[in-house]
This record gives structure tokens, sequence and C-alpha cells, in this order.
């Protein structure tokens, strides 16, 4: 079974994201890069028009991300969850109520998307899909 | 199949504090008045289950209305002159303003989220002329809500409070609910969630006066979702404790907008609320 974060996890989740019936309607306009770091694993997604066209896996410095989500893996496992707990089941009330998940680099640029990365967010759940 | 529901709508033009507003309100049902405040940012068709629900329209005269610059109640004039900032005392003028112009006696109010923190002050200020408040999501003192993004012009305003606020629903939350009380988040004028959330966030503390309420005047029931991260369980515990005589159920699996989020799931615990406040 793929786990968080691994490289079978992502292809999994890029999938999804990529057969998202809603992204396909919403994300016309949501083409950034953006980072998922766990401890010291960090992630980098490349978005084009709503769609993952790649995750880079071990980013260098210039992989040049617009802004990440950073957090220690005891609270992406609750975020994850099927239902997660309360404060734990959007980003949103995690980046209110959780101080050690941290939204780094230019938050316009991810306040600009929010819609769409909501439910990109929301669809690192598989139920969710 | 068609179907008219009962809920009539109408304006009325009332001052408040010496200025001109026309206020759109919906109706529904006899009895005793029971007047209805939306969310920050939102309008009264958050109300629509409950005023469609005759276990509720048959016992009470349930009144929603749009505050000012939300829903159909249009701005006051000159409007476009200053920034809209809401303040606890404003507020509470408008909603005493709407009970007095409708010649409603001894209401009872019910507000969630910044109508959840408001029918605090109003109990504290006018408990002789209630019957009682019923606070969803009521918090004493919130900041940590407003951020700039709210009101920006690099930043699609309704989209932005339509998902920061769709955050604060319980993961169990039927989607179309979800999704309703998203669109209506969409509609909002520019800035206008922002200036709501300036009296939640900055202008509301009501932690002191709160003390004041005495519950054999004016009754007091407080219900929060377990899901919500902006008027915690916890924030609704301590109003709780500084009224003595108030009543507070925690709402498992609900989170921020229970009235429209989940109504079935909100009666279950409303009804007995709604019982003591004509008992």
């Amino acid at each position: 079974m793929a786990a968080f974060p691994d490289e079978a996890w992502f292809i999994d989740y890029q999938a999804r994201v990529n057969q998202d019936k809603e992204l396909s309607v919403i994300g016309t306009w949501f083409s950034t890069r953006f980072s998922i770091t766990v401890d010291q694993a960090r992630r980098v997604m490349v978005v084009e028009k709503g769609q993952i066209t790649q995750v880079i896996m071990a980013p260098k410095f210039d992989s040049r991300p617009a802004f990440g989500f950073q957090a220690p893996m005891s609270i992406w496992a609750k975020f994850l969850t099927p239902n997660p707990p309360p404060l734990y089941n959007d980003f949103f009330a995690m980046l209110m109520r959780v101080p050690d998940f941290v939204l780094e680099g230019d938050g316009l640029v991810a306040m600009q998307n929010a819609r769409a990365l909501q439910r990109l967010m929301n669809l690192m759940r598989k139920e969710a899909a | 199949m068609s179907r008219i529901e009962p809920i009539t709508g109408r304006y009325v033009n009332v001052d408040v504090n010496g200025e001109a507003h026309r206020i759109f309100y919906e109706e529904a049902g006899q009895g005793t008045p029971l007047i209805c405040l939306h969310t920050a940012g939102a309008d009264s068709r958050q109300w629509r289950h409950l005023l469609n629900d005759t276990d509720v329209t048959d016992r009470f005269r349930v009144l929603a209305f749009d505050l000012p610059y939300h829903g159909r109640s249009t701005p006051p004039d000159q409007w476009w002159l200053r920034k809209y900032q809401l303040t606890a005392q404003g507020y509470a003028d408008v909603i005493r303003a709407f009970w007095q112009a409708l010649d409603l006696v001894k209401p009872v109010v019910m507000g969630c989220s910044m109508g959840g923190a408001i029918v605090l002050k109003i109990a504290v200020d006018y408990q002789k002329e209630l019957q009682g408040i019923v606070g969803l999501e009521s918090a004493a003192f919130a900041p940590g809500r407003y951020n700039d993004f709210l009101h920006h012009p690099a930043i699609h305003g309704g989209e932005l409070c339509a998902s920061y606020t769709m955050g604060l629903c319980a993961p169990t939350t039927p989607e179309s609910n979800k999704r309703e009380n998203w669109w209506y988040y969409a509609q909002g004028g520019p800035g206008v969630y922002a200036g709501d959330v300036f009296f939640y966030s900055f202008d509301w503390d009501g932690r002191e006066s709160i003390k004041t309420i005495d519950t054999q005047k004016c009754k007091v029931s407080l219900l929060t979702g377990e899901y919500d991260y902006s008027a915690t369980p916890a924030m609704s515990e301590e109003v709780a404790a500084s009224i003595k005589g108030s009543r507070y159920t925690l709402m498992k699996g609900m989170g921020h907008f229970p009235m429209v989020e989940d109504y079935p799931g909100l009666k279950r615990y409303l009804m007995p609320e709604l019982q003591g406040m004509l008992a």
C-alpha cells in the first residue's frame, strides 16, 4: 500500500487530481508550483491548469515553488485520515489552529488559487474523490 | 413536483442612529417572535430550512433579516465614501431597530457565528426586552479570523471568502449543503466579509460584560459544533461558564454553520432549546 509521502502515494494522488471532475471545471487558471514538506521530506508539485503535470520527489534549489505547506508527519497523518479530527479537517483550519502547520512562500499566490487549491488539498484524502 | 414555500420576503425601512436603512427580511410562522441572524458575509438564505420547518413555525414567528450591506439590504447612502467595518454597537443597534420597527414583543434572538457573538451583547444590553437568546457557535472573544487577503485587489474575494469559510464545515456535512453555503458566501459584496470579521476579530470582547446577563430575565442557550475551529467548543464553554443559568451543548459532528450545513442535525439539538424559550 502506498504510504505518504512516498513516490507511489504521489502517483496515486496525481491520478486522483487529474481525473477530478471539479478541478477540470475550476482549475483553468490554477498554474503554479507548490511544495509539500513532511518533516525533512519535500516534494514539489507542478500544476498546469488544475492538473498535476509533475511531482518532483527530490527538489533542488532550482525547483522554485511559489508557496508550500510544511508540517510534521503527525499533523499530516491527522489531516489524511478519512474522518479527520476537529482542527485538522481542512488546510484553513490547520493554518488558524495548528501552529506547526505552516504556509511558506508567497501566500498571495496560494490565496489567489484558494478554491482550486482547497479542492486539490482535500483530494489528498482519497475518500474526497 | 412544484411547491411554493411558505416563506415571504419583505422590506422594512428603519432609522438606525439617524441613518436610513432599507432592510430585507424573510418571514414564516406565527407565535413568539424568533429573530435569526446570519453569519459574517452571508445573508438570510442560510435560515431557509428553519423557515420551512413547521415544527418551528407552528409556534414561532420566524424572521431572518439581511444586515445592511448583505443580501438584499442595501448599504446606507454615502456608502462609497467609507470603509465598511461592523462594530459591536452598530450591529446591536440594527438588530434592536429591526425588532422595534416590527413591534416585536419579547422576541427570542438566535444568531450564528458573529450572530452568536452579538446575541450575547444584546442579552447584556436589552435583557428585559427579550425572551431569550440562542447562540450558535458563540464566543465572547474570538481573535484571529481577519487577514488582509479577504479584501485584496489581486484576489477574487468571493471565491476566497467562500472557500475560507467552507473549511469551517464538518467533514460529514452533506456536500450539497456545504456548497450551498459556499455559493452564498461567493455572492457577498467586496470587503463585506472582511468588515464583519473586523467586528468579530477586533471590536468584540464580551468576556466581562456577559457576566451581567440574568437568565431569570433572558434565557440563554448555546449550541456549538464539534468541528468549529473559529468559535471553538472551548470558547463556547467559557461563555457558558460566565453566564449563570445558561445551557450549553456540544453538537457532535457539526461545524460552524449548523442551520445550513446540516439542519436535521441541528434540529435535534435546537428543538429542546426553543421549547425551553417558551416555557
